[in-house]
């Protein structure tokens, strides 16, 4: 469980990159968040909500900030069919090989933020 | 105004670890990255490992442990430089953690770096340290089930050492279970099984690590 120090490592990213763009508050954060990330969403948003409070970077008690997760993808390098997998990620649920390749659901980025200058 | 970012949020940390693994490579050094649960054996391991390996290697330890350094002061007993990481809580060693640590190591002397991660199945799986390899370990006590319910673990492993086969008549663990469970989430994974207490499988385990070091030192 490490989602707070996550959590302010967005809150670092969205506030360094909103200084040089010259806003001074931040509206809303989109992160996305895949399903092998080992990210726990409700954790991260109860993180969110303890910053928010706190004021920390740029944040007010208005700034929202949104989850989007990414499901779990994987391509059979031998017959190319793409599937949700269960723990098996390397199997194919169709010609039984174990030789599939992750092409989704790890990814945990910032995707955008919506910044302003109305003080 | 809205910016579209798209930011890795681990960033900084795969910079710090792209900076140790650039550091680990032009001192011709090994690292291997050592993750279990809690009483998995990693430290047993260990020991063993740096007895059938010092004479012909120098080896320097990270020991990662949330208190205490009973675990550094085991391998410290051994002769070996180890440094203890506590992370008061934190639930795995991190890239910058293990930057600050370097400048205790004279690096181009030292052939083989050992790291101890915190024991967690859980959290050391999402972090990059900059080593060569990550090994995991799994002791026969812990079940056939370990594998399935820490598939993103066992999927980010080059090596899973299933640990302590001497308990294999007591307990029900099933190796051929345990090779099938990981060929069909990482079939690039190897599996040595062994027991650090009884010696067993343990060559294979070594001559591992050996080739590792010829791979690695290279030109």
């Amino acid at each position: 469980m490490h989602e707070m120090s996550l959590m302010s490592e967005i809150i670092k990213i969205v506030s360094e990159d909103a200084r040089l763009h010259g806003f001074s508050k931040v509206d809303s954060i989109v992160v996305i968040v895949g399903d092998l990330s080992n990210v726990l969403p409700d954790a991260l948003e109860l993180a969110f909500f303890h910053f928010r409070k706190q004021g920390l970077g740029m944040l007010d008690e208005n700034t929202e900030f949104e989850i989007i997760r990414e499901v779990a993808k994987a391509k059979c390098q031998t017959c190319l069919f793409e599937f949700t997998p269960d723990y098996r990620m390397a199997l194919c649920p169709k010609c039984m090989l174990p030789n599939c390749l992750l092409v989704s659901g790890e990814t945990f980025r910032v995707e955008s933020y919506e910044g302003s200058d109305e003080l | 105004m809205k910016i579209r970012l798209q930011e890795d949020v681990l960033k900084d940390q795969n910079l710090a670890a792209a900076f140790n693994r650039e550091t680990f490579k032009k001192n011709h050094t090994l690292v291997i990255n050592l993750m279990s649960s809690p009483g998995a054996g990693k430290t047993t391991l260990l020991e063993e490992t740096i007895k059938a390996l010092r004479n012909e290697f120098h080896i320097a330890v990270i020991e990662g442990d949330l208190a205490t350094d009973l675990d550094a002061e085991r391998l410290r007993s051994l002769g070996v430089k180890t440094v203890q990481i506590n992370t008061v809580g934190g639930c795995h060693l991190d890239a910058r953690m293990i930057a600050k640590t370097l400048p205790d190591f004279e690096l181009d002397t030292i052939d083989i770096l050992f790291i101890e991660n915190i024991g967690n199945l859980v959290c050391p799986s999402g972090y990059d340290l900059g080593q060569d390899y990550k090994v995991v370990v799994l002791s026969v006590p812990e079940g056939n089930d370990k594998i399935p319910k820490y598939p993103v673990m066992f999927r980010r492993t080059d090596v899973t050492v299933i640990n302590k086969i001497d308990l294999l008549p007591y307990v029900s663990f099933d190796l051929e279970e345990a090779q099938i469970n990981l060929e069909e989430i990482n079939p690039q994974a190897q599996l040595k099984a062994l027991s650090a207490k009884t010696g067993e499988g343990m060559e294979e385990w070594i001559n591992w690590i050996k080739d590792a070091y010829r791979q690695c030192t290279k030109p």
